[in-house]
């Protein structure tokens, strides 16, 4: 019987950083996954010959600086691409709004539409960039939990506090009112511009199942700067060779310390001994034991399918069935024989909005009405769109002269009330498709294939319970020491040496690797203690 | 003649209250209310002959019991008489009713579903428990988290240093119930739409949020907090109408000293030096004062009554950014008979409480989305009371009032104006009822439709909000109304506010109004004014 330190289940890419952080700390680790490639969702697929599609996540450039240094993935590979533009925005009018990326330019671009917007840009974004600092030191504390009641170290929540002073009284105040409030209220306070508005918002509302109106949208927001932003939007985001090259460079990284890679082979149980995690089960029936057991898959899927629910306390499982996970994102994947020409966007110059992010929402309300149908069990009549083309900046992913689109959509909830997804699925696609086709003329008849990911898709193929691609939507009551459960913010859970760190863990989704890295520092310093 | 040593801007209930406890310290203080009738929103008035409505506010829970007994005020006749139940009656004929009656409501409940019965003793401990623990911070001044004076950091500890004490647990369902929506905490309780609704409902009240918005589960626990003679979670009415507590508190501030002046509306507050000396009133007399109190909402104080040149740019600006939207409406009714309601036909004790249209969290989700656009809701959430059943004075002799409460009405109408919208508003809601009381529109003897338009025009709160700012987590405890400034004292020496603006904010509470009185007087005391 193999025997290890710690089994890893799923290579996602928060699982594959764990996976590497522990094994650089010389343990001996094994990472098992369901699916022939690892990445989880951050993958590169080639699911139409010759066109790489980014399948579920497309854009990275929230991934942690300081993590992919650390693991220098740089020399495994990775390559990031810079956004040229950030953003183009266009409107059904025929206008549009098209963030360069320069700073200096972005100021003359909304001018064009506001000249008060235009002067408080900057200053925008300098408050969230401080107020995005300071999100990220607290999201780096270990939080108190159960298994260690109100063991805040002081030494950390020192440091915390000499940094919320220094944000200076107004600025500590902003944070404070800002976090819990919505982002329509945000960027209402700020500028005037619709569009812009609208554009900011998106990020407010990615993953949540809420509209820009909810309370704890202006939370997402900030949590969606984290990485590499301006403090409005994200400057990088592409990868060299596809998204699914991150979640590779992580896996030869990781690799690269000894750890071990099982692809092809599913977990159908977690062994424990005396209340204890002590392997896992695959689905051959082979057994393989380890000190530690450590999911990566989400918080449901481990305590309500892995983990034998009589070892398990009633109310701990009543919290994790109380998770909301309420899948909010459909994908639709297309192979283009040409790029899509949007309405004016010649204007713009040199500038090409395709190798931006495309964001297609025109208004807050438009937002907020996507978000309603969802309310009521439809998928968003009008939906929020929001479109990459990779291969505009790296032809490698599609034939010469062709392209690949990706498209995420909000709002697909994963329950369609009287209906299902299985006969709604080209619905969605075709809505996605007549919606671009509004935008860009003729786009319709540039389409090769098309794959359409509903949640109930993203549930089958990926293992998101619920479709949700965050496993657990980021709302301020599932956030910091609530979550993934309350009480249980340390990625310890009510079984011993059963740890978690996928996205449904503190500090949440969005392709940072933070779950991961916190997770594996949580468990090297227990492993210390108990030595 | 001698300055006052204070003078209260507007005649509301925490006005008065702040006033009462000003004169109760011994200083001479002025009370000027626009108005003909004392209490801003908390009054009662004869608007058809013979009939009595609580025009705005229609229902009491929260009145500070340490009001009542600093101030005295059963002296003056104050009798609050209990809502006994909540009845919600439904499209298909079916309805649900809450009684005070414990035993009776679990087999009303689980007439709908038998784990919904047992999940509802549960869930009323677990929220008795929570409002316990949370009660005292309506009492308390809210300390200034980024300042290093003394007070200050010791209210943080004594605040932080309560929360611990509570214990984990407990602390997880506070932070829960705080950021939630109410519809999903209910949906880890409860399986019938109804009672989800109805519960969700009170979460909604004043709000311009839905019961899927998140924040609005904590208001739930308001049903819990109310104290009307020692027992937990009663809904009062004040005999007489919501008016007579205004008149109690007014008659207490007059007992200690205090002077009250109607029909004075107040036209700017005097500032030189940065310090406020007066008011200048619409008549054009000035009146002097050694400090000034505002009982007006943050907008109307320092975007109206004063010259923002006289502020901090920041704090204009802070002031300038408080949401007070408002989202409701009153339609007040004269009646010649009692509504007969096609699921409980007839005259019977649940006419005696409250009567909620709140079939389905659908149902008032959808309400709040037309809100969102700008339209009122084509069908309402509707809180109803008939206060006539309860005290038969406010009508003649087999004549009713009624109060409907209606939700949602944004005080910007799309395309429109509510003077234009008024009456097809009131139509609307006729109409809503007339679905489940099909009697109603036969026995309506007089009208009266107050809009949020109405709601500024005529008693001066600002987009209509009836809690003078919309109790968001953005907009509560120490950032209530603006950071830096929830100590009901000012950038401007000597102006305090103590509104429902303030800590802790909406409801018929008066915790305001006295909260400001001890802080100016703790000033006083130290010698700064």
């Amino acid at each position: 019987m193999r025997t290890y330190d710690a089994i890893i289940i799923g290579a996602g890419h928060n699982g594959l950083v764990t996976a590497a952080y522990l094994a650089r700390a010389g343990k001996k680790v094994l990472v098992v996954e369901r699916r022939s490639i690892s990445g989880g969702i951050v993958a590169t697929e080639e699911i139409f010959p010759a066109f790489k599609y980014n399948a579920c996540v497309h854009l990275c450039g929230s991934f942690s600086r300081a993590i992919a240094e650390d693991l220098q993935l740089g020399s495994q590979g990775l390559e990031m691409i810079d956004l040229e533009p950030l953003l183009f925005a266009p409107s059904p009018d025929g206008g549009s709004l098209l963030i360069p990326r320069h700073p200096a330019s972005i100021a003359e671009e909304i001018g064009r539409f506001s000249k008060t917007d235009a002067e408080k840009f900057e200053s925008f974004c300098a408050l969230i960039r401080k107020l995005t600092a300071f999100l990220h030191a607290l999201n780096g504390i270990s939080l108190p939990d159960r298994a260690s009641h109100a063991n805040f170290k002081l030494s950390e929540l020192i440091k915390l506090g000499w940094k919320l002073r220094r944000l200076g009284k107004n600025d500590m105040h902003e944070f404070l009112r800002i976090m819990p409030m919505s982002i329509a209220d945000l960027v209402s306070e700020w500028f005037e511009t619709e569009l812009l508005k609208a554009a900011l918002a998106a990020s407010g509302v990615r993953a949540t199942s809420v509209g820009p109106r909810a309370q704890g949208t202006s939370l997402v927001f900030l949590h969606h700067q984290l990485g590499d932003s301006n403090g409005a939007f994200q400057r990088s985001g592409f990868v060299l060779g596809g998204v699914g090259n991150l979640a590779q460079a992580i896996a030869r990284a990781a690799r690269q310390y000894g750890a071990e890679i099982q692809t092809g082979s599913e977990v159908v149980r977690i062994v424990t001994k005396n209340g204890s995690a002590a392997g896992v089960v695959l689905s051959t029936g082979e057994e393989i034991t380890a000190t530690s057991v450590v999911s990566n898959a989400d918080v449901k899927r481990t305590f309500l399918s892995l983990v034998e629910p009589t070892y398990l306390d009633p109310h701990f499982l009543l919290q994790v069935r109380n998770i909301k996970s309420r899948a909010s994102v459909a994908k639709v994947n297309l192979a283009l024989d040409a790029p899509p020409h949007f309405k004016s966007p010649a204007r713009h110059g040199s500038s090409n909005p395709h190798r931006g992010v495309i964001h297609i929402g025109p208004t807050l309300d438009a937002l907020e009405r996507a978000a309603d149908d969802a309310k009521y069990g439809r998928f968003s009549r009008a939906p929020w769109l929001e479109i990459t083309i990779p291969s505009a900046v790296d032809p490698s992913l599609a034939p010469a002269g062709k392209h690949v689109m990706s498209v995420w959509m909000q709002y697909a909830p994963y329950k369609l009330r009287g209906s299902g997804w299985d006969q709604e699925r080209e619905a969605l696609g075709d809505l996605v498709v007549s919606t671009i086709e509004n935008y860009a003329p003729g786009f319709t008849n540039s389409i090769l294939h098309r794959q359409v990911l509903t949640p109930l898709d993203l549930e089958r193929i990926y293992g998101l319970t619920g479709g949700h691609i965050y496993h657990a939507e980021l709302t301020l009551d599932q956030a910091f020491f609530m979550r993934p459960v309350p009480g249980w913010a340390r990625y310890r859970t009510p079984i011993k040496k059963l740890y978690l760190c996928g996205s449904d863990t503190h500090p949440a989704g969005g392709v940072t690797g933070l779950p991961g890295y916190y997770a594996a520092r949580e468990i090297l310093q227990e492993w210390r203690r108990n030595k | 003649m001698t300055p006052y040593d204070a003078i209260v801007i507007g005649g509301g209930h925490n006005g008065l209250t702040n006033a009462a406890y000003l004169a109760k310290a011994g200083k001479k203080v002025l009370v000027l209310e626009r108005r003909h009738v004392l209490g801003g929103a908390a009054v009662t008035e004869e608007i058809y002959p013979g009939f009595k409505y609580s025009v705005c506010s229609y229902v009491v829970s929260l009145l500070r019991p340490e009001v009542i007994r600093e101030l005295e005020l059963p002296k003056y006749d104050l009798e609050i008489i209990p809502l006994d139940s909540t009845f919600s009656p439904l499209p298909d004929g079916n309805y649900l009713v809450r009684w005070g009656d414990h035993a009776k409501t679990r087999r009303e409940i689980a007439r709908h579903s038998t784990s919904d019965a047992e999940a509802y003793e549960q869930f009323g401990q677990l929220m008795i428990k929570i409002a316990m623990a949370i009660k005292p911070m309506l009492a308390l001044t809210p300390p200034r988290p980024t300042s290093l004076n003394p007070r200050d950091l010791f209210g943080l500890f004594s605040v932080g240093n309560h929360f611990r004490k509570l214990g984990g647990n407990l602390l997880y369902d506070l932070t829960k119930l705080m950021t939630m929506s109410s519809a999903d905490y209910l949906d880890e309780w409860f399986e019938t739409e109804v009672l989800k609704a109805t519960m969700s409902a009170s979460g909604i009240i004043g709000t311009f949020m839905g019961p899927r918005s998140p924040g609005t589960a904590y208001v739930l626990l308001h049903h819990y907090m109310g104290e009307l003679d020692g027992s937990f979670r009663s809904w009062g009415f004040a005999r007489g109408g919501m008016g007579t507590i205004s008149r109690v508190i007014a008659d207490a501030a007059r007992h200690f000293g205090a002077e009250i002046r109607t029909e004075s509306a107040v036209d700017r507050v005097l500032v030189k030096n940065g310090r406020a000396y007066g008011v200048i009133l619409a008549s054009g007399e000035e009146i002097q004062g050694k400090i000034i109190v505002s009982g007006l909402d943050p907008k109307r104080t320092f975007l109206q009554m004063i010259d923002t040149r006289h502020l901090p740019a920041e704090f204009v600006r802070q002031v300038k950014n408080f949401k007070i939207r408002g989202s409701s409406g009153k339609v007040n009714l004269a009646l010649d008979a009692l509504p007969n309601f096609t699921s409980l036909p007839g005259n019977g004790p649940h006419l005696c409480g409250a009567i909620s249209i709140s079939p389905s969290i659908d149902y008032i989700e959808r309400a709040y989305d037309d809100a969102k656009y700008g339209e009122y809701s084509r069908r309402p959430y509707l809180d109803i009371i008939l206060p006539s059943t309860l005290d038969p004075s406010m009508a003649p002799p087999g004549k009713h009032v009624m109060s409907i409460f209606v939700q949602y009405a944004p005080f910007h109408l799309k395309g429109s104006a509510w003077p234009d919208q008024r009456e097809s508003f009131g139509d609307n809601v006729i109409d809503t009822l007339t679905e489940y009381a099909p009697n109603l529109k036969e026995i309506i003897l007089h009208r009266q439709v107050i809009t949020p338009w109405d709601l500024e025009h005529e008693f001066g709160l600002t987009e209509g909000n009836i809690f003078q700012g919309e109790l968001t987590l953005d907009q509560l405890f120490f950032l209530r109304p603006v950071p830096g400034w929830a100590q009901y004292r000012t950038p401007i020496k000597s102006l305090y506010m103590c509104g429902a603006g303030t800590h802790p904010g909406g409801g018929v509470m008066a915790a305001s109004g006295r909260l400001a009185a001890l802080e100016i007087l703790k000033d006083w005391k130290m010698r700064r004014l």
